[in-house]
Formats: structure tokens, C-alpha cells, sequence
């Protein structure tokens, strides 16, 4: 009797089992006589969808409150406060993930793979601080940015490097930025993820490797304000071009200059232009030289670099995990190191042919080569407005603060005696 | 005047870079709400190509975690020693519903063993996870602790060697900070990472969840 | 400012972009110059040890393989005029000992084990229930699966009797010619002291023996039952060890077959070996070592041949692996 009951329930949970199964042949389990109840097999939820969209919330009231700070309250210590609080949130508590600055990975493959749907919310992070900063100069960066807060936390002996260094170091940004978007968008690596130095901090669990590399960014930001977002921040780019052209950036004063000089060495990051006065005017003749060697120069950098970045297509397109692979499996010290990379264990357990996989890999790497020029492209044409930003002169009779590489700090805006 | 005519050139630009900004989060929010053809005619919850599906109803399968694909894995270790958290977000799993119960199990005993008993130089688990209990003859149930359990896949390979294969490596999503970019995604051998949707996180063989295999949500995948 | 300030000043700036641009080198280096990973695995569970080829105690050679046509191969049977019979998804491929296929013919479904005898006939064991089959390939019988949940994986004939092992309800049941289920063999049954089949995955072997008996694999206890048609048991011997005497493992032997003179050849997964026991239960010598299959080979089902030759189905390689007996000199 006991046994046709257990036979009788057994039957009719391979039944309910079998109708939720695909189909698959699953083992009928051990028949229990001491109703033992087989136990489900948990599977944790994930984070709910809500908190992320607080997350934007929180992000649109944070770049809201700190561009009236700058802009209206002007006060120094306001911001350094709202800094603070933005590290604890974006920074400790959401531990650095997703943050604006790895946005522009998901973007650049959202936008070159059509079965990469962009969720919402890595939108909202990318946009929103771009668009405060069309409008108010690059208050991201003064009050948001969980990683300018941590900088400015240990800038204590800021020291000046001057214009030709700011000029060099700043170029660094541009090949990161280009190199993640190419990246990026072949689908290859997140470079801003496998590089990012702060995040082991926010979570109280880094390799030593990311250790190191936080602290050293961090002894050398206490003598050179704010390194990643000076010389390595590739979302500073975007902020920087946009920046540019803001329709209400910050001012040093809250009304006129009066040359006064105190904001002078105010600024940690080197940003404050000085006073440049016309003496004479500049003959035309000069002023059309300098246009036409600008005119010429920059297409042949743009041409050059687009060359050169198409002859490196090969060790540009290595960070593939599929190009790799490929290089892996016809390498000759690979196969030979015992014991074998796991790698090539893996694949040849796989059962995926050679010639698949080598198939594939040359469709990358011919989108490498396009990349590659773009790539040197792009570099070139920036190489080419430094240098010819370098022969044009702004005149400007004021104090000002360079609206590209200012952070909207207000630090200034406390050495500035005139009240409005 | 010269500073009327920056002044124009200003607004212009700003206009543009407006424009180009309002235009690629459009894009992408057009991408996200068109309406696509639906091949599969059954319920979201089962298609396999809900990740990249464009169908409003989809819209709940998009919100996206990594998980490993226990048929591809090939216990290689790496899951414990690259996840950026101590201990590893990756534990192993025990399907029941795939167990053979059986005295000698593949996945907890050490080979060669003397005694078929819970003593510790028996055990395969380097950190004493694995638990054995007694349920009646000659039938032991298995479970894991994961406070204890590290991700290493010894105790996969054991199983998939010797037994059923219900032993299976998983991301766990109560620990998961769920990455940009997975560490581990990008460090496996096998490519046994993909982005799933977080509505159905689990990709486990034998328990009827073998049709959520993940698609694209980034690099690595 | 003092001169030693502008110095201090200088040097501190002179090491704190050095120290950016270590930076940057690292990045790039890491990024571009990447090392060859590295296969070793702190938490190895290493096999090897088990797996070592133990060259003295094998005995057999491999002389030929055969390559079947059949999709997904799954059973294998051999009849007295050294004809080989290969069952597999969706149908059946008979040989001729030196590998020419004599005929093929197709079958709804998959056949997990294939059974041949003195009658000519064919039994299929496809899925839940049996078939029966002829030479030329016309569907002869099909008869009633025993159960809901039946896996059949093995088939045995004796005189009026055919003996079938059902993975899935756990039990051998013995049926008539004629496809009439007549009884169960190896209920648990304290008394009688058959202690029950344990089957934890879908692998269970049985063999007629010439006494009209029927040895059937118990493989969770990793042991050996004898019955006879009525299901009295016999006689039982087993050994559970990794080690090349013992069967490894949670459930093994997977598969077994019976030599002329009585003794067994067996067939296990997880450590994927063949070795050939005396009649009395006594390990005799190895046949194939688990270094001649791929890593985690299953279902190597075995028959017996012309003149005792082994042939081993290899599933995952797709062939028929023949073996034969080193004699003395070689």
C-alpha cells in the first residue's frame, strides 16, 4: 500500500516535472520511503529595478543642487559638502557601479551592435552630466564625481606644472577615450572597468594590483590635484569639448574684474587665465598665415595618425578575447608551457572548429582596421588643434577661469574680494 | 563686433551639441520602445532572446545580471580567484532534482578515501562547504553552505566526473554587485559568461531554466 | 622662495609625474603586452594519478576501429556469426566482422541498448518500451512500456525468456517471447536478501549467463546479482574503489558483457576503463586504459565477438573499438 502511494506520487511529480522541463531527459531521482522531501534549489534575487532608478534620481537632484551652489550660492565650502555626500553615495554605498564615467562604454556599444539594448538608466548617467554641463560648465566634476571627491580629499600640496606639461599629460585622455571607444564598440573590453583605480577603495576589496595603483594615483594627487581627471579621465574629454561652449559657467567674480591678482595662484588645477592685453593689432597677414597653417596641418595630422593607427590594427585588435585565442592556439610557447593554458583546454573541449573560430576573428580584425583609422584619426586631429590652439591667442582683459579644465571647485571664488 | 560674432558662433555650437545629444538619447530610447516582430509567440519569461528582444512586453527581462553556463564550464578555478570580491559572488549549486544521493559521492569524497564518513581528510571541499547527511538507507543528501563555499569547482568536477553533474558553479545574485564589466567574465577560458535577465538569474542545467542563455550586454560575453 | 623650496618643489613635482607616467606604461603594458594565461588552478582537482596507464596489467591490444553511420551511437551487440549490431538515434546499422555494413535501417526514436540472439531476432530497447525487429528491418513487435517513467538500457534473452532492465522504474522485468510481462526481477526484498537496485544515473547492464541465469549490475552498491528467471538471487560480488580492482565512482560498471569461458568484461565512466574479472568475481587484467578515450567518455557499451574478441562502443569517438588478447609472446 505504502509503496503504490509512493510509486502513485512519484508518477505524478515526474509529471508536473516533466510538464516544466524542456523537454530534457532528466534522471528520475531516488524513491524516498522515510518522506524525505527533496529540498527546491534556491535562487537568489537580484537588486530590484527600482533602486537603480532612484540612483538617476539621486544623480539629476545631486547635479541640480551643486550647479545653484556654483552658480548662484558661490560658496566654496557648500560644494566641498555636497562632494562629500556624493562620494558616500555614488562612491561607498553604490560602490562606484555603474558610474558616468563607464557609461561611455555602454553607449559606444550600444550604438555599433544592434543586439545591445542600452538600459535606461546608463543613458540617464551619461547624459545628464552633459547636459548640466552644456549648461553650467563642468559641475559634474566639482560635486557629483565620486572620484574628483576622493582626489580633492588628499590634494594638500598642490604644485604647478605649467603649460608645456598640462599640454603633454593632457593628452593622455584622448588615447584612452579613443582607445575605449574602440573598444568598447567591437565588443572587445571595457578598458574604463579593467582600469579603474578607485572602485577597490569603494568596496573595501581590491587586488593589490589595484591597490597599488589607487595609491599611487593617490600620493601623486597630493602633488598634482586631481591626476585621473587631469591627465587620464576620458569622460573628462566629453565634459571638457562641452564645457567649451556653456551657456552660464561659472565666473571668478560675481560682477566685474578688478585685476586685483589674489585668485591668481588660487587654483590647484592651473585653470585661471590671466589677463591677456592686445598691445598692437595683429596685421592680417599674420592672422591668415596662422589659418592656413592651421587649415593644412591638421589634415595632414588627421591623415598621418589615421595611418599609423591602421598599420597598429593587428596589436590594437590582440585585446579580442576571440583575436587572441586565435594567436594563442598558433603560438608555439603557449602549447608548449605545461601545463597548457586553459584556454586552449577549454576550446578544444568545445568541439568548435578551427576555421569557425578563425572566420570570426578575421571579421574583427577587419573591423579593427577601420577602427585603427578612426582611431589615428582622431588622435591626429587632436594633436593638430593642440598645436594650432598653441599659435592662436585669446585676449582677454579679465581673470577668468579656462571653461575647458575648470571644475567649477569654487575655490576661487573665496579669494575674490568683490562682492556683487 | 568680434564678441557678438563668438558670441553667435557660441550659441550655434551649443545648439548643435544639444541637438547631437537630444538625437543619441533619442536614438537610443526609439531602439529600446520600437516595436519588432515577435518570432517566438510564447511568454517572455521562456524566450531566449529576451535580452535583446525590442517588444515593449520584454521590457521587464532587460534589466541584466552575469551568470555562467554550468555545460560550458570546465572547472578551471579562475571563479574563485577573480571575482572582486573575498569570497568569490560564485558558488556552487546543488540541483536535487539531478542527485543520485548516492553513499559514495564523485563530488564530495576525495579519491582512494578509506572511510565514507564526514571526517575532514576524506573531503574533497577545501573549505568544508559540502555537507553529508544521512536521509535513509543508502540514500545522503548533499547541501552547501555558501558562507563557507569559495567557487572553486572542485566538487563540480568531482560530480560531473563520477556522478550526475548536480553540482554546478553560479553567480549568486544576494552577492553579485553585478559589474560593468565581470572580472571573471572576461578571465574565462570557456566563454561561459553571458549578461541574463534579472527576472530569471539562473542558468541551470537539469532544472528547466536551459532556456534564459544569455545574450549580449557587453564585451565578454 | 628659498632655493632648497624651489629644489624640494621641483623634485617632489619631478616624482609625482613620474609616477603618472609609471602609470600610464603600466596600463599599456598590461593592456597591450599580455602574458600566456596560465593553466594552473589553485583548486585543482587533479585525476592524472587515476588516470595513469598502468601498462603491466593490460592485456589486450587494439587492433581495429569501425565507423558507424548511425547518429549518436548508444548500443552494440554482436550474434554467433560475429555479425555486429549498432543501435542509435534513429536507427540501426548491422556489420560484418571486418566492418562491411551488411544493412541499415531506420527506427522512430532513439535505441539506448540493442540485443541480438540465435532467433535472429532484433530487440530494441527505444525509450520506454521494446521492439522487436528482423534482419531485414521490418518492425516485427512493438510491446507496451512496463511504466510511466521507463528507460530501458538493456535487454537479455534466454530460452523462452527475455529479460529487460528498466532504468527508470528501477527493476528488471522478465517477459515471454510474446511480449507478455510475466514478472519482476530484484524488488528489494529483506527477506529473501536482495537488497534493492540502486540506479542513480541511467546506466544498468544485465547478461543472460548459459546456466539460464541472469546477471544483472547493481551499480549503486557497485556490485554484481545473480538471479534465476524465477528472481531468486544466487549469487553477488562487487567492489567499490577507485583503485583498478574496485569499480569507481557513484554508479559503476556502466556496462558489462560475459567471455566464452564465463569470465566479465565490464566497462565503467568517470575513470573510462575496461577490465576483464574471472567468473568468481576476481579482477584478471585491463583491457583499455582511460588515457585511449576522451575525458569524460560515457556509455561504453561492450560485446563480445568471434574468438573473444572485445568490442567496445566508443560514443563519444564514434566507433567500434576492437580488442584482442595479447597472447604470451607479444
Amino acid at each position: 500500500m505504502k509503496k503504490t502511494v509512493i510509486r502513485g506520487l512519484f508518477f505524478l511529480v515526474l509529471l508536473v516535472v516533466s510538464l516544466s522541463s524542456f523537454g530534457i531527459q532528466r534522471f528520475p531521482k531516488p524513491e524516498f520511503e522515510s518522506g524525505y522531501v527533496q529540498p527546491g534549489t534556491v535562487i537568489p534575487a537580484a537588486r530590484t529595478t527600482i533602486l537603480s532608478i532612484l540612483d538617476v534620481v539621486v544623480l539629476l537632484t545631486a547635479c541640480a543642487v551643486i550647479s545653484w551652489l556654483i552658480i548662484r550660492k558661490r560658496s566654496r565650502n557648500w560644494v566641498f559638502l555636497i562632494s562629500l555626500c556624493s562620494l558616500v553615495y555614488f562612491g561607498f554605498y553604490r560602490e562606484g557601479c555603474v558610474c558616468s564615467i563607464g557609461s561611455v562604454q555602454n553607449v559606444a556599444l550600444a550604438l555599433f551592435d544592434g543586439l545591445y539594448i542600452l538600459p535606461w538608466t546608463i543613458l540617464a548617467f551619461f547624459l545628464i552630466p552633459l547636459l548640466f554641463t552644456l549648461l553650467f560648465g563642468r559641475i559634474f566634476c566639482a560635486g557629483v564625481c565620486p572620484f574628483g571627491a576622493l582626489q580633492d580629499l588628499v590634494a594638500f600640496y598642490p604644485q604647478k606644472l605649467g603649460s608645456r606639461w598640462n599640454a603633454v599629460l593632457g593628452l593622455i585622455p584622448y588615447f584612452y577615450l579613443g582607445l575605449t571607444i574602440l573598444y568598447a564598440a567591437t565588443g572587445s573590453d571595457f578598458i574604463i572597468c579593467r582600469y579603474d583605480p578607485f572602485v577597490g577603495i569603494f568596496r573595501f576589496n581590491a587586488s593589490f594590483g589595484m591597490f597599488l595603483f589607487a595609491g599611487i594615483l593617490l600620493i601623486s594627487g597630493m602633488f598634482i590635484a586631481r591626476p585621473y581627471c587631469r591627465f587620464l579621465c576620458p569622460y573628462g574629454v566629453l565634459l571638457n569639448w562641452i564645457s567649451r561652449f556653456s551657456w552660464r559657467h561659472m565666473t571668478i567674480t560675481p560682477a566685474n574684474c578688478i585685476q586685483c591678482r589674489l585668485c591668481e595662484d588660487s587654483c590647484p588645477y592651473e585653470a585661471i587665465d590671466k589677463p591677456v592685453i592686445r598691445k598692437d593689432p595683429v596685421p592680417v597677414r599674420i592672422r591668415i598665415r596662422k589659418l592656413l597653417l592651421s587649415g593644412l596641418l591638421i589634415p595632414l595630422f588627421v591623415l598621418a595618425g589615421g595611418w599609423i593607427g591602421s598599420q597598429l590594427y593587428q596589436g590594437l585588435a590582440d585585446v579580442n578575447p576571440t583575436v587572441k585565442l586565435v594567436r594563442l592556439l598558433n603560438d608555439p610557447s603557449a602549447s608548449q608551457q605545461q601545463p597548457e593554458p586553459f584556454e586552449i583546454t577549454a576550446f578544444r573541449s568545445s568541439g568548435k572548429p578551427v576555421s569557425q573560430l578563425c572566420s570570426e576573428a578575421s571579421v574583427i580584425l577587419k573591423k579593427f582596421y577601420t577602427g585603427g583609422w578612426i582611431l589615428g584619426g582622431f588622435i591626429g586631429l587632436v594633436f593638430g588643434f593642440a598645436v594650432a590652439g598653441r599659435m592662436i591667442t585669446r585676449y582677454h582683459p579679465d581673470y577668468i577661469p579656462h571653461k575647458s579644465t575648470c571644475f567649477s571647485c569654487a575655490r576661487c571664488i573665496d579669494y575674490c574680494p568683490v562682492k556683487s | 563686433m568680434v564678441q557678438s560674432r563668438r558670441e553667435f558662433l557660441n550659441t550655434l555650437i551649443r545648439g548643435g551639441i544639444l541637438a547631437g545629444l537630444g538625437l543619441l538619447g533619442g536614438g537610443m530610447i526609439f531602439r529600446w520602445v520600437r516595436k519588432g516582430s515577435c518570432g517566438y509567440g510564447g511568454a517572455c519569461e521562456k524566450c531566449p532572446k529576451a535580452v535583446e528582444c525590442t517588444l515593449p512586453e520584454a521590457r521587464n527581462y532587460q534589466q541584466t545580471v552575469w551568470q555562467l553556463d554550468p555545460s560550458k564550464c570546465i572547472q578551471c578555478g579562475r571563479c574563485a580567484t577573480n571575482c572582486i570580491l573575498t569570497p568569490s559572488a560564485v558558488k556552487c549549486v546543488h540541483v536535487f532534482a539531478m542527485c543520485g544521493y548516492c553513499d559514495l559521492c564523485g563530488g564530495y569524497f576525495k579519491p582512494g578515501t578509506k572511510t565514507l564518513s564526514t571526517a575532514a581528510e576524506s573531503q574533497l571541499c577545501p573549505t568544508n562547504a559540502l555537507k553529508r547527511r544521512f536521509v535513509e538507507d543508502p540514500f545522503f543528501e548533499y547541501t552547501i553552505d555558501e558562507k563557507l563555499c569559495i567557487g572553486c569547482g572542485k566538487c563540480v568536477k568531482g560530480c560531473s566526473a563520477f556522478g550526475n553533474g548536480s553540482l554546478q558553479l553560479q553567480v549568486r545574485h544576494d552577492r553579485c554587485v553585478n559589474c560593468n564589466q565581470c572580472s571573471i567574465a572576461r578571465n574565462c577560458p570557456a566563454g561561459a559568461y553571458s549578461r541574463v535577465p534579472a527576472t530569471r538569474p539562473s542558468l541551470l542545467k537539469g532544472s528547466g531554466n536551459e532556456g534564459s542563455s544569455g545574450k549580449k550586454g557587453g564585451p565578454t560575453t | 622662495m628659498h632655493k632648497n623650496e624651489i629644489m624640494t618643489k621641483k623634485i617632489i613635482l619631478f616624482i609625482a609625474v613620474g609616477l603618472l607616467i609609471v602609470l600610464v606604461i603600466y596600463m599599456t603594458k598590461d593592456l597591450f603586452f599580455s602574458r600566456i594565461p596560465s593553466g594552473i588552478n589553485p583548486y585543482a582537482y587533479n585525476l592524472d594519478s587515476l588516470m595513469k596507464k598502468d601498462s603491466s596489467r593490460v592485456a589486450y591490444r587494439e587492433v581495429k576501429q569501425i565507423v558507424p553511420g548511425v547518429a549518436e551511437v548508444s548500443g552494440i551487440s554482436a550474434d554467433m556469426y560475429g555479425r555486429i549490431y549498432i543501435s542509435g538515434k534513429d536507427g540501426v546499422e548491422i556489420f560484418g566482422e571486418e566492418g562491411k555494413l551488411l544493412k541499415k535501417f531506420g527506427i522512430n526514436g532513439t535505441a539506448l541498448c540493442i540485443h541480438t540472439d540465435g532467433s535472429g531476432k532484433i530487440y530494441l530497447g527505444v525509450q520506454d518500451h521494446v521492439e522487436v525487429w528482423s534482419q531485414a528491418g521490418k518492425l516485427l513487435e512493438k510491446w507496451a512500456a512496463a511504466g510511466e517513467g521507463s528507460i530501458i538500457t538493456c535487454i537479455g534473452t534466454s530460452g523462452d525468456f527475455v529479460f529487460v532492465a528498466d532504468a527508470g522504474e528501477k527493476i528488471v522485468f522478465r517477459y515471454n517471447r510474446s511480449g507478455e510481462l510475466s514478472g519482476r526481477i530484484g524488488d528489494k526484498d529483506p527477506a529473501q536478501g536482495i537488497p534493492g537496485f540502486i540506479i542513480p544515473s541511467p546506466y544498468f547492464d544485465l547478461a543472460t549467463g548459459p546456466d539460464g541465469t541472469v546477471w544483472v549490475v547493481n551499480p549503486g552498491r557497485h556490485s554484481f546479482e545473480q538471479f534465476d528467471p524465477e528472481g531468486r538471487m544466487i549469487s553477488t560480488w562487487g567492489a567499490a574503489s577507485m583503485a583498478v580492482e574496485g569499480f569507481c565512482g557513484c554508479c559503476n560498471p556502466s556496462h558489462f558483457a560475459f567471455l566464452s569461458d564465463g569470465s566479465f568484461v565490464t566497462s565503467e565512466k568517470g575513470i573510462e576503463r575496461v577490465k576483464v574479472y574471472s567468473p568468481e568475481g576476481r579482477f584478471r587484467c585491463l583491457v583499455a586504459t582511460p588515457d585511449q578515450f576522451e575525458e569524460g567518455t560515457r556509455g561504453l557499451d561492450l560485446a563480445i565477438g568471434r574468438d573473444d574478441r572485445i568490442l567496445v562502443l566508443d560514443p563519444v569517438k564514434k566507433q567500434i573499438r576492437i580488442f584482442i588478447k595479447n597472447t604470451i609472446e607479444q
